[in-house]
């Protein structure tokens, strides 16, 4: 039975220092591809494709980041190899979802941040395409930082610095309402959390629903959201919530 | 067996629409409200068809089974009391059948409770509804258990009756069709509706018609 993180001083909110490590790992791998992707761009002064690249990561990222979302949130339990515990966590999440608030900097991140180092690295070591840098770059660097766009967007408007708010407002990041949604029933929309951009695509298309029901036909395994929310997603009110407000 | 189609996939990327949970790339909405067609074994549609076959179907036969203005194949199947109920059984009356991919899944929920909302109407048309899905008699009763459902659902456990009127698969064959048959008092089929993802436009399609005969 999972204990509700209810404090502040809480260590599993904490951040370690193997969480920093990686973050720092991270940051270094996307970093390096980005520092490459300029470099290369200078010395041909080729800039547009290489930016372009860069949106184009910063848009899939949104993509990938609901994607995944989905797929945590309904399939797999704790047990699952290597991703239960984040499975676990998103559970966790869906139950008190203000906690995320709460984490540490890096302890939000690090999970990311150890995906993204061992994917960007070998890319870093043998790749100098500066528009392939360029994509990888952004792509991971939104990928890692979703959950801080991911925290953010559970925040309070008062509370947050205005830049967030002007970015949230304007789109650029994940916004408070959008994935204020996702935290209400039926809880099978506004997966993605970099932008947000492909989430009313995603929804009015019903991709995921599709996706959903060809996974049931082929493999006879049922997503959560399909089920009667239980104590599972149901949201376990607090006496100072920090569930989001637009 | 299934009938083959003319498909027209269309992608609809970041194209607004007015109607909601429509699928990605397919616009799932076909209406058959044509006289008896001289093309028989086509099914032509009048807006973008999702009718792909299943492989298995096209190399069996290309001719319809069902199709406007036929007698669709009878069928005896269980109802979810386990009794045996036969298509027989509803002559003298408009009936509506539909096919539909499983209990206790979410358009299907949302189509059987459409169906469930809507019964009086069918019923102050003088039609009945029967729903057919490849569940067994249990599933189908603890469904019609769980949403108070007034109507017949029947098991179509190896799938026959569902490829003998040619119900189309969705999604390259992944998904068993949802499609939508109306019969008339006499048996033959008056319209066949077919839309995988907006379940509930079958109930507004099924009673538009019915109130016109």
């Amino acid at each position: 039975m999972r204990i509700p993180p209810t404090t502040r001083s809480d260590p599993s909110l904490k951040s370690t220092w193997s969480h920093r490590a990686w973050v720092a790992s991270g940051c270094t791998t996307v970093l390096i591809a980005l520092a490459n992707s300029i470099m290369g761009a200078a010395e041909s002064h080729i800039w547009l494709e290489p930016i372009l690249a860069g949106l184009v990561g910063y848009v899939l990222a949104d993509l990938g980041s609901g994607v995944y979302h989905w797929g945590i949130d309904n399939y797999g339990s704790a047990e699952t190899p290597v991703i239960g515990p984040q499975i676990e966590a998103f559970q966790g999440h869906h139950k008190w979802p203000w906690t995320i608030t709460r984490r540490q900097f890096a302890n939000n991140l690090h999970a990311l941040a150890r995906t993204v180092t061992f994917f960007v690295l070998p890319i870093d070591l043998a790749c100098h395409d500066s528009i392939l840098l360029g994509f990888v770059g952004v792509c991971s660097g939104c990928i890692m930082f979703s959950q801080q766009f991911h925290a953010w967007a559970h925040g309070t408007k008062s509370k947050l610095p205005p830049i967030v708010v002007a970015l949230q407002d304007a789109g650029i990041l994940v916004s408070r309402p959008q994935h204020a949604a996702h935290h209400r029933q039926p809880y099978n929309n506004n997966y993605c959390i970099v932008s947000g951009v492909w989430n009313e695509f995603l929804d009015t298309q019903n991709v995921f629903g599709a996706l959903e029901m060809i996974l049931f036909f082929k493999l006879g395994v049922r997503p959560r959201s399909w089920d009667e929310p239980n104590s599972d997603w149901t949201e376990e009110t607090e006496t100072s919530s920090q569930v989001a407000l637009p | 067996m299934a009938s083959v189609s003319l498909p027209k996939l269309t992608l609809h990327f970041l194209l607004p629409t007015h109607s909601p949970k429509t699928p990605f790339c397919l616009n799932n909405s076909i209406l058959h409200k044509l006289p008896e067609s001289q093309f028989r074994g086509l099914k032509l549609s009048r807006s973008s068809s999702t009718s792909i076959p299943s492989s298995s179907s096209v190399k069996t036969s290309i001719f319809a089974k069902v199709t406007q203005g036929t007698v669709p194949p009878a069928f005896t199947l269980k109802d979810q009391d386990g009794k045996n109920v036969s298509l027989s059984k509803f002559k003298g009356k408009p009936v509506v059948v539909y096919f539909y991919p499983a209990d206790e899944t979410p358009g299907c929920t949302k189509q059987a409770c459409a169906f469930r909302d809507s019964y009086e109407k069918f019923k102050k048309a003088g039609a009945e509804v029967v729903g057919i899905s490849g569940d067994d008699s249990s599933s189908h009763k603890a469904f019609a258990k769980k949403y108070k459902l007034p109507f017949t659902l029947l098991s179509d456990e190896s799938n026959k009756v569902r490829k003998d009127w040619g119900v189309p698969s969705d999604l390259f064959g992944t998904l068993p069709g949802r499609q939508t048959y109306v019969l008339d008092k006499n048996g033959k089929v008056q319209l066949i509706y077919n839309n995988q993802f907006q379940p509930e436009k079958h109930i507004d399609e099924t009673l538009k018609l019915l109130q016109s005969l």
